[in-house]
């Protein structure tokens, strides 16, 4: 695959992130949405790096923080998700609209 | 085409098929099925472009802890018997434009943006990143460790059920 295919298929799974994460509303079906979009940014500097005259090992080193600090953002939000429907019986987000009233 | 290329082409549709199922299907717990052939797929793709390494992490931390954590969370928290709510067709073409447009803006720059015509570089795997990360991002890897402490405990910290019921959250 050339490197247009790799950055294309990124650009896919983007769109289809983006998509979710507007389109669903359960907190969890968008916390996935968000991992794919965080997934296709990651393909995105894998394969940039890879290109002549790169460092190959610094490109997956950033992507590696990248998924320790996705790790540590979904450990957070399945929390609060947990601690928002023992409080309000839904996480259903167009349910959730408390400080409107 | 070379076998790294095929495997990385399938493993590229593989990733496509499973994104669609993720954010496409309405059952919840086939959601995160899909999401973790998606992120297996992405591995693949990983596989293809010479980096091992995060490969293994991806299919360790997505298919082996987050989906697991999620279908924890779904189960905590989202009746699964019922009915889910009509869908809106207002708001799925509002979003299919939305996404749409911003892709084909996006691809738009990258057809347009310079690219250098290099070829691949030679890959480096696992023993390469580890030096990096304990010669010259030795920061970074201490900072994710802090942070994975961090997120760990305030998870605890806010999913936590109270006794005494004083607050309401």
């Amino acid at each position: 695959m050339t490197l247009t295919a790799y950055l294309g298929f990124a650009l896919a799974l983007f769109g289809i992130g983006l998509y979710g994460l507007l389109q669903r509303r359960s907190l969890v079906a968008m916390l996935i949405a968000v991992e794919l979009m965080l997934a296709a940014v990651s393909v995105n500097v894998i394969a940039l790096t890879r290109l002549q005259g790169r460092s190959a090992g610094m490109g997956q080193v950033v992507v590696l923080v990248l998924v320790g600090v996705a790790a540590a953002e979904t450990a957070i939000a399945l929390s609060l998700f947990v601690a928002i429907q023992r409080a309000a019986h839904n996480i259903d987000v167009e349910k959730l609209s408390e400080l409107k009233r | 085409m070379t076998v790294t290329g095929m495997v990385s082409a399938a493993s590229a549709g593989v990733a496509l098929l499973g994104a669609l199922g993720a954010v496409g299907f309405r059952n919840i717990f086939h959601n995160i099925l899909c999401f973790a052939l998606a992120m297996l797929g992405v591995a693949g793709v990983f596989l293809g472009l010479g980096a091992d390494f995060v490969a293994v992490v991806f299919v360790l931390v997505y298919v082996g802890a987050v989906a697991i954590a999620m279908v924890y969370a779904v189960m905590l928290s989202q009746p699964l018997d019922q009915a889910p709510a009509p869908r809106r067709i207002g708001k799925i073409a509002a979003a299919v434009v939305i996404a749409a447009t911003f892709a084909l803006a996006l691809w738009r720059v990258m057809r347009g943006a310079w690219w250098p015509g290099l070829g691949w570089g030679p890959a480096q795997g696992a023993a390469e990143v580890g030096r990096h990360f304990l010669t010259d991002y030795v920061l970074a890897f201490e900072l994710v460790s802090v942070l994975l402490v961090v997120a760990m405990m305030g998870a605890v910290m806010v999913a936590r059920r109270t006794t005494e019921g004083g607050g309401r959250w």
